[in-house]
């Protein structure tokens, strides 16, 4: 089991998106690709990011996954997510963005 | 560096605005150069001090304008596409993000005798084309940086277009900057959504002067272009009527209050900053209409000496009436029109200005007859 939550906030617009992913009621294909890119990104042992002083309409991202043994969030703004999260980070945007 | 003029402590600077307001042509420009030049010579001391600390010198008054370019990646602030005084290029978003940093920074110079974000010539550098699908713009501390929009979508899916299209995003941006080097408006909750509401101003005052629109003909969108025809929405937010600037199937309703009874409380958007804004933002746009004319003349001139002489880094909306009415008092006269136009928009977003008086505040930031005079207890 795993389950993501992914929230971006903040914005010159300052409009909220939220996005919940449940792997099992996703196509096989698409839940195994996610689960390599938290894999990849050692999600799990990325430690939590002290809090930052806002940009002016910079975006804010914050990745929750959650499985049977773990559950664990990163919160930061654009400029200091970790490079490693980008892979997962754009795979979510995108489907944010699906019309 | 610029002359002294002699006049420069001889007449109070609200005389100087008195005269630049009413005056004839003549007597106008002098008494606009005079009150620039009166603050130039403060910023020269502390350019001075400045170059003595860094070992180089300002360029004053004139803009030092760099577009770079991110190349869809986000790295900053990436490759100088054009310099100051360049010829333009084929790219359309570097020669936006040239002209309307160019514009702003005219307006500053020109109707508030500023030199730049931080008063003391500081480049402007703005990126563009940063990363792919970037549906923004923002400020990071030391330079704007803007996104395409969904310019890595086909055509009829997309919903914003860049961000360079629209002059008084870039005024918006830039004056985050100009807000940082002033008030320092923390960017959280009622003191963010008023540091907004400064860049929604003084954006759309870049728009104003440069359209030549008086308030009652001024359109008070903020990102007006930014959204494709895709959407159902004229801009991201409408200083006349907040929450109407859109209302589409796929981005929602425009959430913005004009009046504090909608206040809205959330931790999402660093507290709701670009949400609450619309209260103070129509606050602004009731009084311009009240004054009337053109809003960078008087309203503008209100806000800019709020937002530099007054406002504090934890200045409230109640803080921030109190202030911009005081400032009017201050320059246009207790109980004058423009004073009871400022508590007057106010009101109308349920805001009751306290006209009762604040300390004095020390007379180091005005004239110097001004403040003997203030000082020696003849003027309040």
């Amino acid at each position: 089991m795993m389950q993501i939550h992914f929230e971006r906030t903040g914005g010159f617009m300052g409009r909220n998106i939220a996005l919940d992913l449940d792997l099992s009621s996703l196509p096989p294909d698409q839940a195994a690709a996610l689960k390599l890119l938290v894999d990849e990104s050692d999600f799990f042992n990325l430690t939590e990011l002290r809090p930052e002083n806002p940009m002016p309409d910079g975006f804010v991202y914050s990745i929750t996954v959650e499985t049977e043994t773990n559950k664990h969030t990163i919160h930061a703004s654009e400029l200091k997510f970790p490079q490693r999260l980008r892979p997962l980070l754009n795979d979510l945007l995108s489907r944010t963005r699906t019309r | 560096m610029s002359h002294r003029h002699s006049i420069f402590c001889i007449l109070p600077p609200h005389m100087l605005d008195q005269i630049a307001q009413n005056g004839t042509t003549a007597q106008r420009d002098m008494a606009v150069k005079t009150l620039a030049s009166s603050k130039q010579v403060r910023d020269n001391r502390l350019n001075m001090l400045t170059a003595a600390m860094s070992g180089t010198f300002a360029v004053t008054g004139t803009k030092q304008r760099t577009i770079y370019d991110a190349k869809f990646g986000t790295t900053l602030p990436g490759t100088v596409v054009r310099r100051e005084g360049d010829a333009p290029t084929q790219d359309v978003a570097v020669n936006e993000a040239y002209d309307y940093c160019g514009a702003t920074f005219d307006l500053y110079s020109a109707v508030f005798g500023r030199n730049s974000i931080d008063n003391r010539g500081m480049d402007l550098k703005s990126t563009v084309h940063y990363d792919k699908g970037y549906d923004n713009a923002f400020w990071n501390g030391q330079q704007m940086v803007y996104g395409d929009g969904d310019e890595d979508m086909p055509v009829a899916q997309r919903l914003f277009n860049r961000f360079t299209i629209s002059l008084d995003v870039i005024g918006h941006e830039l004056t985050h900057g100009v807000t940082q080097y002033e008030a320092g408006l923390v960017y959280q909750n009622q003191q963010g959504a008023l540091n907004e509401a400064v860049s929604d101003i003084f954006g759309s005052l870049v728009k104003q002067y440069q359209r030549g629109q008086t308030a009652d003909a001024a359109d008070w969108i903020i990102g007006e272009g930014l959204f494709t025809s895709n959407v159902r929405g004229v801009g991201i937010r409408s200083m006349k009527a907040p929450g109407t600037a859109y209302n589409d199937p796929v981005l929602g309703k425009d959430p913005q209050p004009a009046h504090m009874k909608d206040y809205i409380t959330t931790t999402q958007d660093n507290g709701g900053v670009h949400i609450n804004s619309g209260i103070v933002n129509h606050a602004f746009y009731v009084t311009a209409i009240n004054i009337g004319g053109y809003a960078w003349e008087k309203t503008g001139q209100i806000w800019y000496k709020s937002l530099t002489e007054k406002f504090t880094s934890i200045s409230n909306f109640q803080n921030a009436a109190d202030l911009t009415f005081q400032a009017a008092g201050e320059i246009f006269g207790i109980g004058s029109l423009e004073q009871v136009a400022v508590k007057t928009g106010w009101t109308e977003v349920g805001i009751n200005v306290d006209s009762t008086p604040s300390p004095i505040p020390l007379p180091g930031g005005e004239g110097c007859l001004k403040g003997l005079m203030r000082s020696l207890g003849l003027v309040k």
